[in-house]
């Protein structure tokens, strides 16, 4: 039992809460977005979005669905412009260079920034196909060399030892969690500096949803992550950041430690804790 | 903070309301524990006294009963943000008012062998220093209850009275015990007493940070006006 | 009272339930019957002979010739239809998707598909049987050529309705996946979607030669039939189904018996091909989910 006056003269007490946890301000932004708006059509998707994406660190996105954080994740690669009729405008740079320029070359671009999707898609190929597909693209390399890649990606991927002995199996054959894992892999093997996940674990188990997050504890120190994710407790887990976007706008960007025990939004706040918004 | 949405899951309100409605019930025990205990003290009852002590079971049961919802609620709910402080706040206000029910029951157990001897002047400062202590007990509660953070802040900043008000009675003690020996035993009896309820206010403060907390996401932060001089090598 | 509400709805239950069982009886009668009396009528005629011989000793000879023809002309059919109905397909699939020509061609192409056998050959014969006289100085100018075109035809639309399907099945995520890796649209298409659909289109193709092996129509009027055994493409050509249907109306009783014979070797045929098109289908089937 510790007496008041003992209490009062505590070191640290009244000190201003602010200065606790880590400054993400120190942490250098990898990219940057600035004024972003997407349109889908007539319809305003996302209205003037702005915000630092930390290097190397986990940003996470969540929001309801429709909000539009899958759609801004879709920007950062610009695989939006596959589909007809979706316009982008504003500003998204990366090591100083706007990748929304026409200029901007889509492989340059999608060498950079890697992305995973919602549902595991390996391709119909074997293991070591779908890890040497997308470096065979990009680079020019030797059958030793090529080994070197895949096993480091798979390894990076935390997959390597599952299927080292089946690498000329289809990758069809594999679990839903492997298979993520793979398309992890495919995504790490091109070397990218920013690394984008789609619901990732959408679609799997517990167990395979932890292998993945753990991974992502792993890959932060190599790649800038960017993960879109319906489950709260899950952007609690892994980001560093946590941005929380509404219809289309994005209502508050700050440390997930921040986000999750003193949101400065009451929507925020309302949207975290389940409540009517 | 403006009143807060329901949450979609209606039973989850329901939880979170229990759980303040037994903080609530703990603390207006312990409030009565502590008038009977000051009522015992001046009317030396010993049976009356005796009840006080056994009926501190009731609000150390109640802690039982607030720490097993705390950890449900903390495991089903998984809370975050404003709720997860509120159930936090809620474990550590518990905590607290069990401490000031102990303090309670320690004050009517210190009552019996005082009973048994002369009656002694300075009692009445006892009561003064317990009336200011329940008033800070009231005001906290409800400072809690409404969520009411700058009430909490009053009652944390008015502490100041009841450390004072503790030192008057310490230096009286001091002086009975001085003035003549065969005071010593019943003034070191009332001295614990005086310390005990100057410690319940120490836990009202505890419970009115805990407020400030839950309200506004950080710790209280403000110069603290240290008024027990007792401590002082100087005194 | 839900007592008499469960009862009326088990009677209308095991009322549909009886309608659909003797539906599917009655459909499944019909297709014994017609493999029974294939077999049954043409028991007698299924010899070594029938295998060996050529149409030309009629009632002593065999079915030889007309195998081969049909062999040929279907192949040549499914030689031309395959890479042109897997190419539109996929331009369908894939590529028309910024543009209004896709819905239409798509449109255009299940006429096709509908269009009578009869009229394909027609064509055929007005577009290649008699210009192609114009070389010949007048001569008969049928050809088993001529008949795989007009089969061609008939595969084609299926081809590129199969195709189109298959590919339109491959989950989008996939083209993201791929494309989110840099890879340009063609290889794409053909290293990562035609090999996820590959099963599919080969179904399609399979199912395509079934259909255009039991057509005698268009090929009355252009590869005509031949009753002695012919490699030849340029030459007239017999076909199995086209024997069929002559031997049918001839008056002497071997020769129908023949017809029956060639019919069950047909049926046979037809059976197996979608046999296979099932195995390769369910065998290598793409998951995605």
């Amino acid at each position: 039992m510790t007496n008041m006056n003992e209490v009062a003269s505590k070191p640290g007490f009244g000190t201003s809460p602010h200065e606790s946890g880590v400054d993400l301000g120190q942490v250098p932004a990898k990219m940057t977005v600035r004024d972003l708006n997407f349109h889908y059509g007539e319809f305003h998707a996302l209205k003037s979005i702005a915000m630092d994406v930390p290097e190397k660190k986990v940003t996470a996105i969540i929001g309801p669905s429709g909000c539009g954080k899958s759609t801004l994740l879709r920007i950062f690669n610009r695989i939006y412009a596959i589909y007809p009729s979706l316009r982008a405008s504003g500003e998204i740079v990366l090591d100083g260079e706007n990748i929304l320029d026409p200029k901007y070359s889509l492989n340059r671009l999608r060498s950079k920034v890697g992305m995973v999707f919602q549902k595991p898609v390996p391709f119909p190929m074997t293991i070591f196909e779908n890890v040497a597909y997308g470096i065979r693209h990009h680079e020019k390399l030797n059958r030793t060399d090529m080994e070197g890649r895949v096993e480091q990606a798979l390894r990076g991927a935390a997959l390597w030892d599952e299927v080292k002995d089946k690498l000329k199996q289809s990758a069809l054959g594999l679990s839903g969690g492997q298979q993520q894992r793979l398309c992890i892999a495919r995504g790490i093997a091109l070397k990218p500096e920013v690394l984008l996940l789609d619901e990732p674990t959408s679609a799997l188990d517990p167990i395979a949803t932890s292998r993945i997050e753990q991974l992502v504890e792993e890959l932060k120190s190599q790649f800038t992550i960017v993960i879109v994710t319906h489950n709260m407790q899950q952007a609690a887990r892994c980001s560093d950041m946590t941005a929380f976007m509404y219809m289309g706008e994005l209502i508050e960007f700050d440390r997930t430690e921040k986000i999750f025990t003193k949101p400065n939004k009451k929507q925020t706040e309302d949207y975290i804790t389940g409540r009517f918004g | 903070m403006n009143t807060p949405h329901q949450h979609i899951i209606k039973s989850y309100d329901d939880e979170l309301k229990r759980l303040t409605g037994e903080i609530v019930k703990m603390g207006e025990l312990a409030v009565a524990q502590l008038e009977a205990a000051i009522d015992v003290v001046q009317r030396r009852d010993e049976r009356a006294a005796q009840r006080v002590v056994d009926n501190d079971e009731a609000i150390d049961a109640l802690e039982q009963e607030i720490s097993q919802d705390v950890v449900r609620l903390l495991a089903l709910r998984a809370p975050i943000a404003g709720d997860l402080r509120n159930v936090f706040a809620a474990l550590r206000i518990a905590a607290d008012i069990e401490r000031i029910g102990d303090y309670a029951a320690n004050v009517a157990k210190r009552s019996i062998p005082l009973s048994r001897v002369a009656p002694i002047a300075v009692v009445g400062g006892l009561a003064n220093l317990a009336e200011l202590a329940i008033e800070e007990l009231r005001d906290v509660l409800k400072a809690y209850h409404e969520q009411d953070a700058e009430a909490a802040y009053e009652v944390w900043k008015a502490d100041a009275r009841l450390d004072e008000e503790y030192t008057l009675v310490f230096r009286a003690l001091l002086t009975y015990m001085m003035e003549d020996p065969r005071n010593i035993t019943p003034c070191t009896h009332l001295l614990f007493m005086a310390k005990n309820i100057e410690r319940i206010g120490d836990h009202a403060t505890n419970i009115a940070e805990n407020v400030w907390f839950v309200v506004n996401g950080e710790p209280l932060v403000a110069p603290r006006v240290k008024k027990d001089t007792t401590a002082n090598p100087e005194f | 009272m839900s007592a008499s509400l469960y009862t009326t709805r088990r009677i209308k239950n095991v009322l549909a339930m009886i309608l659909s069982v003797a539906a599917t009886g009655i459909g499944l009668l019909f297709l014994a019957w017609i493999l029974w009396e294939t077999l049954s009528q043409g028991i007698a005629g299924l010899k070594p002979a029938l295998f060996t011989k050529i149409t030309a000793y009629r009632e002593e000879g065999g079915l030889a010739n007309a195998m081969v023809g049909s062999l040929i002309l279907n192949v040549i059919g499914i030689l031309i239809a395959t890479p042109i109905g897997v190419m539109a397909g996929t331009w369908l699939a894939e590529y028309s998707r910024r543009s209004r020509l896709g819905p239409t061609i798509r449109f255009l192409n299940d006429i096709l598909l509908s269009a009578p056998s009869i009229v394909l050959g027609l064509f055929v014969y007005t577009i290649i049987v008699l210009p192609s006289q114009w070389l010949t100085n007048g001569d008969v100018t049928f050809s088993g050529i001529a008949g795989g075109i007009a089969l061609a035809l008939i595969a084609l639309p299926v081809i590129v309705r199969t195709t189109d399907e298959m590919l339109r099945l491959v989950p989008g995520t996939l083209r993201e996946a791929a494309l989110s890796l840099g890879v340009p649209q063609w290889k794409l298409t053909v290293q990562i979607l035609i090999r996820a659909a590959r099963s599919g289109i080969v179904t399609g193709v399979l199912l395509a030669l079934a259909r255009i092996s039991g057509e005698t129509a268009p090929l009355l009027l252009t590869a005509f039939g031949n009753n002695f055994m012919t490699f030849n493409p340029l030459d007239k050509m017999p076909s199995l189904p086209q024997v069929i249907y002559d031997y049918t109306k001839d008056p002497s009783p071997d020769i129908n018996t023949l017809a029956w014979a060639g019919a069950f070797v047909l049926t046979m045929f037809v059976l197996a091909l979608s046999l296979v098109a099932r195995f390769v289908f369910s065998r290598s089937k793409v998951s995605h989910d």
